[in-house]
């Protein structure tokens, strides 16, 4: 009889479980990021390391005294640990160039986890992505200080060199091809940026291995990628050698993959996803080609915000449900 | 009617604090604390006006006809910001210049309008000159504490003097403003909600006291009083035994009789 006992399980639904967790996924993406994490230290030297260091160290430490001053025991922490805290942090030091000061992406990831993710509910409740909202406090708060973003030790492969300072995206959307050649773009050599996003071949090979283990859809960053890229063309008047300038520059790719694509921060239908994308992609080139300044960040925050409206308008349909015709000749 | 000094001060102050408790007024909170001394400014320029114009319209309160009051208050109102204005701009003209827009939009001013119509309409003069004054009081506070913090953090500053050479310019922007305008809120909230819970408190422990007391020990004290049961137990052992004594000594009568 006790055998039996044992081999029945009660509980409330849901009764299918399945490997995936929270936990799992979250280690997914901090894998993903790590060759974009290893190539900004090849970049950009021993400083970025700090950064990134720092700021992971921050936004998982900020989460843990959060849920202390809740009145959670530390082993129940611990224990329920899910990792994404530490891709928070680790996004936050990836947006950051290496002439911010230290305490900036320690403020940063404690804002980006305290206020935007716990305050919210902790994860899977949170409003907007906190990564990008981090990235935007930073970015608002000390970029007055920091002035320019900086280019990379490693030298252009084409010979044109880059002004420190002048970002490509400011020239290009004033309607000037950058000197360097699109290969350097692709690989960041002599690109000034933040240290995670100019070696745009890193973020591309943690894509895809997000898109086999089936963490993101690979359909949505293309679509984004694609659609930016493409109104960008058609701002400039169908001039396609803007094309992949506008797409490898700034932090297009890093925000289409790894950013924008937050299972919390995006419609929960397929169509959904795929109207959201194009409309990010559009509000993208548009606010690039109206401000000429980088602003994927700023787009994918509002957009954030507008996900609930797509949830509410953009619903799936149920099985077997048929919408109620019109009645032909109306009702008389 | 005898005036509430006291009542009124606190409902000015803490109690339906303007900017913290009824959120008016949040367009100038919002715009105007990025220093401590606009906040100041500011706020003392609205109690000014607060109180002159709850003055004139209790004394006219039973003049002005209903269907037409809010133009009568604004008409009011408005009179005594320009005052303030032209004042101001002989006086200080800095803080007339760093106010700019917001000072003449004192006349839209919710939390004039809102005591205008709340209390001075109804209320004596005495009583509404002090309505006026406490809350503009506590709309001053309020500013005053969201501007120092947003210069502190915003420009390393308090009342202009330099503190140190680190800022967080994320508070100086109109971002940061809405941030730690939830902030303050979400604060005082916080902590009148502590200061009721202790009240209700203190007043439920001398409640259950007096209950205690009363069930305890207004009927006859029994024998043991170690624990409640053990009372109501005893009383109950007394009461039957009263009652089975009574029975008995009715019994005991009829059968005399």
């Amino acid at each position: 009889m006790a055998d039996n006992v044992q081999l029945l399980t009660y509980s409330p639904s849901p009764h299918i479980k399945h490997p995936r967790t929270t936990r799992r996924i979250m280690i997914d993406v901090c894998i993903a990021l790590i060759p974009a994490a290893v190539m900004g230290v090849v970049y950009f030297g021993l400083k970025a390391l700090l950064l990134i260091a720092l700021s992971v160290i921050s936004a998982v430490l900020s989460e843990a005294v959060y849920l202390l001053i809740r009145g959670k025991k530390i082993d129940e922490i611990i224990k329920k640990f899910d990792f994404s805290s530490c891709v928070t942090g680790l996004l936050m030091g990836l947006t950051v160039g290496t002439n911010y000061p230290w305490y900036s992406v320690i403020f940063g990831a404690a804002f980006s986890v305290i206020v935007v993710k716990m305050l919210f509910g902790g994860t899977g409740k949170n409003v907007v992505n906190p990564a990008v909202t981090g990235r935007i406090f930073v970015f608002m708060s000390f970029q007055s200080v920091v002035g320019k973003w900086i280019a990379p030790s490693v030298g252009s492969l084409s010979g044109g060199a880059v002004e420190t300072g002048a970002t490509i995206i400011e020239g290009l959307m004033k309607g000037s091809l950058p000197s360097l050649s699109n290969l350097d773009l692709f690989l960041g050599t002599g690109l000034p940026g933040c240290i995670g996003e100019t070696c745009k071949l890193a973020l591309i090979v943690g894509g895809i291995y997000l898109a086999v283990r089936k963490v993101i859809n690979p359909l949505y960053p293309v679509i984004y990628v694609g659609v930016a890229g493409l109104f960008s063309v058609a701002l400039k008047g169908f001039d396609f050698n803007y094309f992949l300038p506008s797409v490898l520059s700034g932090g297009l790719i890093i925000g289409a993959i790894f950013m924008a694509t937050d299972y919390t921060t995006t419609p929960d239908t397929f169509t959904g996803n795929v109207v959201y994308f194009v409309v990010l992609g559009l509000l993208t080139a548009g606010l690039r080609e109206a401000t000429d300044m980088e602003v994927t960040s700023f787009a994918i925050l509002l957009m954030n915000l507008l996900v609930p409206l797509f949830d509410k308008f953009i619903i799936s349909r149920p099985f077997g449900y048929k919408r109620a015709g019109k009645v032909k000749g109306g009702a008389q | 009617m005898k005036t509430n000094v006291k009542k009124i001060a606190k409902d000015g102050l803490l109690s339906s604090n303007p900017t913290l408790k009824l959120v008016l007024g949040t367009c100038p909170t919002l715009a105007l604390t990025t220093m401590a001394f606009n906040g100041i400014g500011m706020g003392l320029a609205v109690t000014f006006v607060l109180i002159c114009s709850n003055v004139i319209i209790s004394l006219l309160r039973k003049v002005i006809p209903d269907k037409v009051r809010i133009p009568a208050f604004v008409l009011i109102i408005a009179t005594f910001v320009t005052i303030v204005r032209l004042a101001l701009d002989y006086a200080m003209p800095e803080l007339y210049e760093s106010l700019g827009l917001y000072l003449p939009l004192i006349v839209v001013n919710c939390i004039i309008l809102a005591r205008a119509e709340s209390f001075a309409s109804k209320n004596g003069i005495f009583a509404s000159a002090c309505d006026g004054l406490f809350t503009g009081l506590g709309f001053t506070a309020a500013l005053t504490l969201m501007g120092a913090f947003r210069e502190i953090l915003g420009s390393g500053k308090i009342f202009g003097f330099k503190l140190w050479n680190f800022s967080i310019d994320f508070f100086g922007s109109s971002a940061g403003a809405f941030f730690t305008y939830a902030l303050f809120i979400a604060a005082f909230n916080a902590l009148s909600n502590a200061v009721a819970k202790k009240k209700r408190a203190a007043e439920y422990k001398a409640a259950f006291a007096a209950e205690l007391i009363s069930d305890c020990c207004a009927e006859a004290r029994p024998v043991e009083c170690a624990a409640c049961g053990d009372v109501k137990e005893g009383v109950k052992k007394a009461a039957n035994g009263a009652d089975k004594k009574a029975s008995d000594g009715e019994k005991t009568e009829t059968e005399i009789k």
